[in-house]
């Protein structure tokens, strides 16, 4: 449902992606590893418009959506939560939610989201009218990905969602995402917490220098000594030792 | 006790123009990075185009406060956001603060020489009566900045959390990056806080100049007030901008009748001084985190 071809792209005149290409399929989890600096947060801007493209492109359900705004991504569908605390610290928890839904028409629609997702969050709906700078980390996250799927997103890219989260927490966001896309949404995750994020994916791509260089059924990237090596901070190329 | 209670008043309705000014101050620092080192003329200028619009044009009084208004709008809002803000915004907050620096003396010099150095008789929206408040003696004018000002700073916060393209402008203001993501039209929202800070000091102005005479060089102690009143109250917010504003006009005129009206224009200057030592994030502030 999203494909990737060549992609390159960066900052200014310096360039971060060298040629990422990938190819994912609808309801599905992928998740992006790599170590630090290969790109994987920067292949999320590029794909939700905050990344300078220089060339390459992005077909979402074979539709060309390279060099679009956020906005217009927002209208195909697409949702981007990314890593750190993306909260306005001094908005209601209930109208941090609101804002997720700021580009639709149908206020109305958007109202009724709003309560279907604060049932599946109770959290925010017990805390809908203290400031969201008060909820606690997991609680921010928790408020990030209700809002991320305010407006009932296909696809939601969430960048490094194990952050600042305990072990628990982690799990219980793994597990939203599980249930996210056994109801038919895709989901592209980057995740330090390689491990146990492959171990809840269905595919893995890994990311290097900007490249694609590994892309396969999660399973079997978690059983390949190369992606083993590459924990340990190595290269999946061979050293010139 | 009359006394003290009339110059609390008369302190209380200069010190909500000062906020106005504050406020706005305020509102352009959050939203952009903007530090308006010519937010006093920007007071001291929507006077001098009502005159115009009723010496020049011939208008009657409402008509030219609307037309300086408007004028306010397209060239404190528009024309500022666009040819000064913007060009100096990549450059970094000092350029910005010379640039307004700078335009602000461009503003003074231009209305003393294109209009007059004299100050200029400004009419009032009302006639100038003195009615009694309890004892104390305060003028219809006082009465009418209070209150305007008041509903002005209502109806803002009304609107920055009513309503959505209001929470939209907070979105922008507080994370911008976050507001971004959401699709939320940041230009836009910018553009309207210029518009905002451009119709507060249009309305500073109408309410301030019947009391010191419409002059070019009204904006110096406006724009200075302005500032303290903004960090007095805290930097990065309203109700500080408000509290800030009201305080340093009773605190002022306080000062001016109980201490000496030789040091009154130090008064505010003091204030700035002690709450910087005491409490540098301001009033009612809060320390502004850097993220890494």
């Amino acid at each position: 449902m999203l494909e990737l071809k060549d992609l390159y792209g960066g900052y200014g005149k310096m360039t971060i992606l060298n040629g990422v290409s990938f190819k994912i399929d609808k309801a599905t989890i992928t998740t992006v590893i790599g170590p630090n600096g290969a790109g994987k947060s920067t292949v999320f801007k590029a794909i939700f418009g905050l990344l300078n493209i220089h060339s390459g492109q992005i077909l979402l359900d074979g539709k060309d959506v390279t060099r679009q705004t956020p906005a217009q991504m927002i209208s195909h569908g697409v949702t981007y939560v990314p890593q750190g605390r993306n909260i306005v610290p001094q908005l209601s928890v209930f109208h941090n939610l609101e804002l997720g839904g700021i580009t639709a028409r149908d206020q109305g629609m958007v109202r009724r989201r709003m309560e279907m997702v604060m049932d599946q969050f109770p959290i925010l709906r017990e805390k809908r009218n203290q400031q969201a700078i008060a909820l606690s980390g997991g609680q921010q996250k928790q408020l990030e990905i209700a809002r991320a799927l305010l407006l009932d997103p296909k696809l939601i890219l969430i960048d490094e969602p194990s952050i600042g989260l305990s072990p628990n927490l982690v799990q219980e966001v793994f597990q939203t995402l599980i249930r996210l896309r056994d109801n038919g949404v895709t989901v592209l995750m980057v995740e330090q917490n390689a491990k146990s994020a492959l171990a809840m994916s269905d595919y893995g791509i890994v990311l290097e220098l900007g490249q694609t260089r590994m892309h396969d059924r999660a399973d079997k990237l978690l059983a390949d000594p190369r992606v083993g090596q590459l924990f340990l901070g190595g290269s999946t190329q061979k050293s010139v030792a | 006790m009359t006394e003290f209670l009339q110059v609390v008043l008369s302190g209380l309705a200069t010190g909500s123009i000062y906020a106005l000014a504050a406020i706005g101050f305020t509102l352009l620092w959050q939203a952009s990075q903007t530090i308006n080192f010519a937010q006093g003329e920007f007071v001291m200028l929507p006077a001098f185009f009502v005159l115009i619009g009723m010496h020049v044009l011939g208008m009657p009084l409402i008509a030219a406060m609307i037309f300086a208004l408007i004028l306010s709008l397209i060239l404190l809002g528009v024309i500022f956001k666009k040819f000064v803000i913007e060009p100096m915004l990549p450059h970094g907050t000092l350029p910005i603060v010379m640039a307004t620096i700078a335009l602000g003396i461009l503003m003074k010099e231009t209305v003393k020489e294109f209009y007059s150095a004299e100050a200029q008789p400004y009419p009032s929206l009302v006639a100038d009566r003195t009615l009694d408040f309890f004892g104390a003696a305060v003028s219809t004018q006082d009465i009418l900045n209070l209150v305007v000002s008041m509903l002005v700073v209502v109806a803002l916060q009304f609107f920055l959390s009513g309503t959505r393209t209001g929470r939209s402008m907070q979105a922008t203001a507080q994370n911008p990056q976050v507001a971004e993501i959401l699709g939320v039209n940041i230009k836009r929202m910018v553009l309207y806080t210029f518009l905002i800070n451009a119709a507060l000091a249009a309305v500073a102005s109408f309410l301030i100049s019947p009391i010191y005479l419409a002059k070019f060089s009204n904006g110096e102690p406006i724009g200075l007030v302005a500032f303290i009143a903004a960090i007095v109250g805290g930097f990065n917010q309203i109700r500080g901008a408000l509290v800030g504003g009201l305080l340093i006009g009773v605190v002022d005129n306080l000062a001016a009748i109980y201490v000496s009206a030789q040091y009154r224009a130090a008064v505010p200057l003091i204030l700035l001084i002690v709450i910087i030592l005491v409490r540098p994030q301001g009033l009612l502030g809060k320390a502004e985190g850097r993220a890494v």
